[in-house]
């Protein structure tokens, strides 16, 4: 440079280092950018990125009305933003205090902690993760911080930038979590600007408590589901269990970015699959005939004191369950409280218990019998005989509580011969026998969904002994399920077909839709119609003067049924040690099961009381006097309530030789 | 020179004139630092959690407007008129200055009171004395450019003025202006002519002096250890990362994710490493290029320099881009400790911006004087308040 004032070395020596410097930097951005890349990025998209499950509702359980037995309620959190609080709420803060069981002291000072700790940070910031909304933290206990700042245990995505003392301002203080719906509405009208809610997760909730709780079943909840090892049995019980496929819904989730703390970005959503809430099942089961049946077994329970009882009240004329309980019961919405030697509760003991039928089994010898055209009505044996002979063997009968001469068909039911029974079973022979029993649907399980269920027990005539022929036409030397009982009357009911059990109507996904339904399913015929038709009538003689159980009459009404008392086997320390099954002269099953009208049926109705005998009349649990009443008093309640006409008087000339042999 | 052989008005109207040059380099800046900024803080929320996607970005443009208008006016000053109320100007800005240290008058924001407030408005008055630092020294510089080897008035006098332009800016304390006041006063000196043995000895000095001030505040020294040390402040982290992120061709604009909060201050300070990732190493190497093609433009400019105030004033001006540029982006990158500093042109905030404006209007100033040196300077320099 030529310029006389300044010094030209200078100048350039100043822009060589400013140019040097630009060239630096140059070669840093490059450095940077593209040859440090990887090492610097490092972790960044693992911990920017976060995958949120979103919950699908679980479907409810519905009764065929539509009334929930089983439901999902949102779990709203409920909760506060200190910053916009207005003087003018202040005024309300008790009473939202009282709306969400809070102490005055407590609300107050939630709504007035306004900064958090500024240690709380690297706190939080020690997992993403646990941001990531799997993780439910409903019983951490919050660490004793000072008053003035808050604990650091609630989400602070909300939060403002730290202030020059390192504070955080705190945006969202949670109030409390589980709020129902009702609750939150209620909070919220009180207008209190800065309370909001966010729903967090569901509720199973079970609204009629104990109401069809050994149907229904429980599931565990969810937030043990979320926390179980997916390993393990899903612990649920009923349709909850087996419908679970159906109820479950499919979990959505998102990935998405997150900010510096730890907010969603939802700009950069990056991928999204939605929940598919689970669909609702509808159930065959009417409420109120439900509440029928459990308010008599709460009865049964109060007057007898059994051991345990079953009801199964369902429609011949489809196969539908319209009721089924049992007792001893429990509530699913506290499923967890049950102490451990109650699980038993939690049986649905009507599918899962079996018990020797006794003389309702004596429907099967009859009806095989009049099938095979062996028998008429009319058909005479005599009931005073203490052995016959059969296969060229002399067999022992059965002792009978009352003296029988000669009884007809007709009245070897209504009187319950034990030995009529046995010589009814003889006229058929041990096969087939057995395969009428079988198709009765005795010995394997009616395929009811929902319960671990019994196949009872009943040997092939291949393992019987001699005296089996004589014992298992009165229900003894079997064991059934009440369901199974229940089934091979309605067999009888249902005009001779045997329909399958249904406890499920139909499944609707979450738009309505129906997705599967279940109708009318016929399974196989048992016997003819003109042969049900006439077991019909003869049962109608058990509900009479002359038969076993006239407290199961409805006047009006024609009543089928038999009854059965069962002595109950019993274990019993012989002298040489060992311990042998005995029958017992003070245990008792007692169980009525019938069906009216018995021209047209309508309604089959089982009642199985076991070991009721400690506060029977007379000390011993009789059909006639512990459970045929119930029968009656529910028959009563459900004429009403499902309009019931009296049956036809089509009688049949068979049925007016009974009526005339009996005068 | 041939320069000065060449028509002066085919050479003041030129469109590839430096001048030009450097102004058509500021808007690109310019409009890039507005790009960027909408991209940092359209996120932003205010106190009641209402989303304020403008709020920076509108400010900014209407700070453009206003810089615009500051430069327009810089542009027709009379520079050698406003020489005769050079110490008014430079006792005027001291006043303000010390106006900002008071309490309950200077506005304090993170510990640091650097503002003066008007209206809605708020002024760091450093900024502009950064210029009325240039100003004043370059006026004295050329008044006793005969005395330049003279211990008195060719150095401690004018080392007095940076003096006491820096010292109200420590106080503040607002140590990165300082530096950079101190930096270029000194160059200033230096270009002046002044003796490499008066000037060594005092930067040791200034060097060890800052030193000191590292030592003593345990929260200068952290960063400083922090800078030194491999394990990065999360600032620091945060803000290379961003770099990293965007690598060669960026992650489109709009597309960052390092100003969601990762990044503090990404908006001001740090917005160049937004401009990394959003838009990749073409850009960030493009910015650079640009800061230094302002600078080559610049000493090509400054070759026409008609005396040493024109010369020495113009070069302050350069460096106050440059020498910034080169820190902001030296911190940003992570070669220089953190240091609170705004990128010229491109950051969010009104002072800075108007100085720009200011600094760009005395280039553009000169570029139209500076071809007029036929007129006798005395004379010129007593005619109108407007070149």
């Amino acid at each position: 440079m030529r310029k006389g004032f300044a010094s030209s070395y200078r100048i350039v020596l100043l822009a060589t280092g400013i140019l040097v410097c630009f060239g630096g930097l140059g070669a840093r951005l490059v450095w940077l950018h593209v040859l440090a890349r990887e090492q610097l990025l490092g972790k960044v998209n693992s911990v920017r990125q976060q995958i949120t499950i979103e919950r699908a509702r679980r479907g409810d359980i519905l009764d065929a009305r539509g009334a929930p037995l089983a439901t999902s309620a949102p779990m709203i959190v409920l909760g506060v933003d200190p910053w916009v609080l207005r003087k003018e709420d202040e005024a309300r803060w008790p009473q939202l205090a009282g709306l969400l069981d809070l102490p005055e002291a407590e609300l107050r000072r939630i709504f007035t902690t306004k900064y958090r700790v500024a240690a709380s940070k690297p706190a939080t910031a020690s997992g993403p993760a646990s941001a990531a909304g799997l993780v439910f933290n409903f019983n951490v206990t919050p660490p004793p911080a000072p008053a003035a700042v808050a604990p650091a245990d609630e989400e602070d995505d909300l939060d403002g930038e730290a202030d020059a003392n390192g504070r955080r301002e705190k945006r969202w203080a949670v109030l409390r979590r589980g709020v129902s719906e009702s609750t939150k509405n209620a909070a919220l009208a009180l207008g209190i600007k800065g309370v909001r809610a966010e729903p967090a997760s569901y509720k199973r909730e079970y609204p009629f408590r104990q109401l069809a709780s050994h149907v229904v079943g429980f599931i565990e909840r969810e937030q043990v589901q979320a926390t179980r090892n997916p390993s393990e049995p899903l612990r649920a019980t009923g349709i909850e269990r087996y419908c679970d496929f159906y109820l479950r819904g499919q979990d959505g989730w998102r990935k998405d970015e997150l900010d510096g703390r730890n907010r969603e970005l939802p700009q950069f959503n990056l991928r999204k699959v939605p929940h598919t809430d689970g669909y609702s099942v509808t159930l065959t089961l009417d409420l109120n005939v439900q509440d029928v049946i459990e308010e008599e077994l709460k009865r049964i329970a109060s007057t007898f004191q059994p051991l345990k009882a079953s009801i199964v009240v369902s429609d011949p004329r489809t196969g539908f369950i319209l009721g089924m309980a049992n007792y001893p019961t429990y509530d699913p919405n506290e499923y967890a409280k049950i102490p451990k030697e109650e699980m038993a509760r939690l049986r649905n003991v009507a599918m899962t218990d079996i018990y020797e039928p006794g003389s309702v089994f004596k429907i099967v010898a009859a009806s095989g019998a009049l099938e095979e055209g062996l028998v008429t009505p009319d058909s005479r044996f005599d009931c005073s005989l203490t052995s016959i002979e059969y296969k060229g063997k002399p067999r022992g009968l059965p002792r009978e509580d009352h003296h029988f001469g000669h009884l007809t068909v007709a009245e070897i039911i209504s009187h319950s011969s034990n030995r009529g029974a046995a010589q009814l079973a003889m006229q058929l022979g041990d096969q087939k026998f057995y395969n009428y029993a079988r198709a009765f649907g005795f010995g394997h399980t009616t395929g009811l969904p929902g319960g671990a269920e019994e196949n009872g027990m009943m040997a092939p005539p291949a393992k019987w002994d001699g005296l089996t022929i004589t014992r298992m036409p009165m229900g003894h030397s079997v064991s059934v399920t009440v369901l199974q009982m229940h089934q091979a009357m309605s067999v009888i009911a249902s005009g001779g077909v045997l329909l399958r059990p249904q406890i499920i109507r139909e499944i609707r996904d979450e738009k309505g839709e129906i997705v599967a339904r279940f109708d009318r399913t016929e399974e196989r015929r048992v016997i003819s119609e003109a042969t049900a038709r006439t077991m019909a009538r003869m049962l109608m003689g058990v509900a009479s003067k002359e038969g076993t159980a006239l407290e199961a009459a409805i006047p009006g009404y024609e009543v089928a049924g038999k009854t059965g008392t069962t002595q109950k086997l019993e274990p019993v320390s012989l002298a040489d040690g060992t311990v042998k099954q005995v029958y017992s002269a003070r245990h008792h099953v007692a169980s009525f099961v019938g069906f009216f009208p018995a021209s047209r049926p309508q309604i089959v109705i089982s009642v199985i009381v076991d070991d009721a005998d400690g506060h029977a009349p007379g000390g011993v649990a009789y059909g006639r006097t512990v459970a045929a009443p119930s029968f009656k008093r529910i028959g009563e309640q459900l004429i009403s309530y499902r309009d019931i006409k009296a049956g036809g008087a089509v009688v049949a000339p068979s049925f007016a030789a009974v009526e005339q042999a009996r005068r | 020179m041939t320069s000065a052989h060449t028509p002066v008005t085919s050479r003041g109207r030129s469109l590839f004139n430096p001048a030009a040059i450097i102004t058509v380099c500021a808007l690109g800046l310019t409009f890039l630092g507005l790009s960027i900024l909408f991209s940092a803080s359209a996120w932003f929320k205010n106190k009641q959690g209402v989303e304020v996607p403008y709020q920076y970005l509108t400010k900014q443009v209407i700070g453009v407007f206003a810089a615009g208008a500051l430069c327009f006016v810089a542009s027709r000053l009379n520079l050698d008129y406003a020489r005769r109320y050079a110490w008014w100007i430079a006792g005027g800005l001291l006043v303000l200055l010390v106006l900002v240290l008071i309490p309950h008058v200077g506005i304090s924001v993170k510990g640091s009171r650097r503002w003066l407030g008007f209206a809605s408005m708020r002024f760091q008055v450093s900024e502009f004395a950064k210029l009325g630092l240039v100003f004043c020294l370059a006026h004295y510089l050329a008044l006793n450019q005969t005395r330049i080897g003279e211990l008195k008035r060719g150095f401690l006098y004018p080392l007095g003025i940076i003096g006491a332009f820096a010292l109200p800016v420590i106080c503040e304390p607002d140590f990165g202006t300082t530096a950079l006041m101190a930096a270029v006063g000194i160059v200033l000196l230096f270009l002046a002519g002044a003796k490499w043995r008066f000037i060594l000895p005092t930067v040791a000095l200034l060097g060890s002096a800052f030193a000191l001030l590292v030592a003593h505040n345990p929260n200068r020294l952290r960063r400083m250890t922090e800078f030194l040390s491999e394990e990065k402040s999360y600032h620091l982290r945060q803000g290379l990362i961003a770099f990293a992120a965007g690598g060669t061709d960026g992650a489109g604009l709009g597309q960052g994710r390092q100003q969601l909060s990762y990044l503090p201050e990404a908006h001001t300070d740090f917005i160049f490493s937004v401009v990394g990732e959003e838009l990749g190493l073409w850009f960030t190497l493009g910015t650079v290029l640009v800061f230094a093609l302002i600078f080559v433009a610049g000493l090509v400019h400054l070759r026409r320099a008609p005396n040493l105030f024109h010369y020495l004033l113009v070069n302050g001006c350069l460096l106050l881009i440059c020498v910034q540029a080169v820190i902001n982006i030296g911190v940003v990158t992570g070669v220089f400790p953190t240091k609170g500093m705004s990128l010229p042109f491109i950051s969010a905030g009104l002072s800075n911006l108007l100085l720009m404006g200011l600094l760009l209007g005395v280039i553009l100033n000169t570029q139209r004087t500076w071809g007029r040196a036929a007129l006798p300077e005395r004379e010129r320099a007593m005619g109108e308040v407007y070149a």
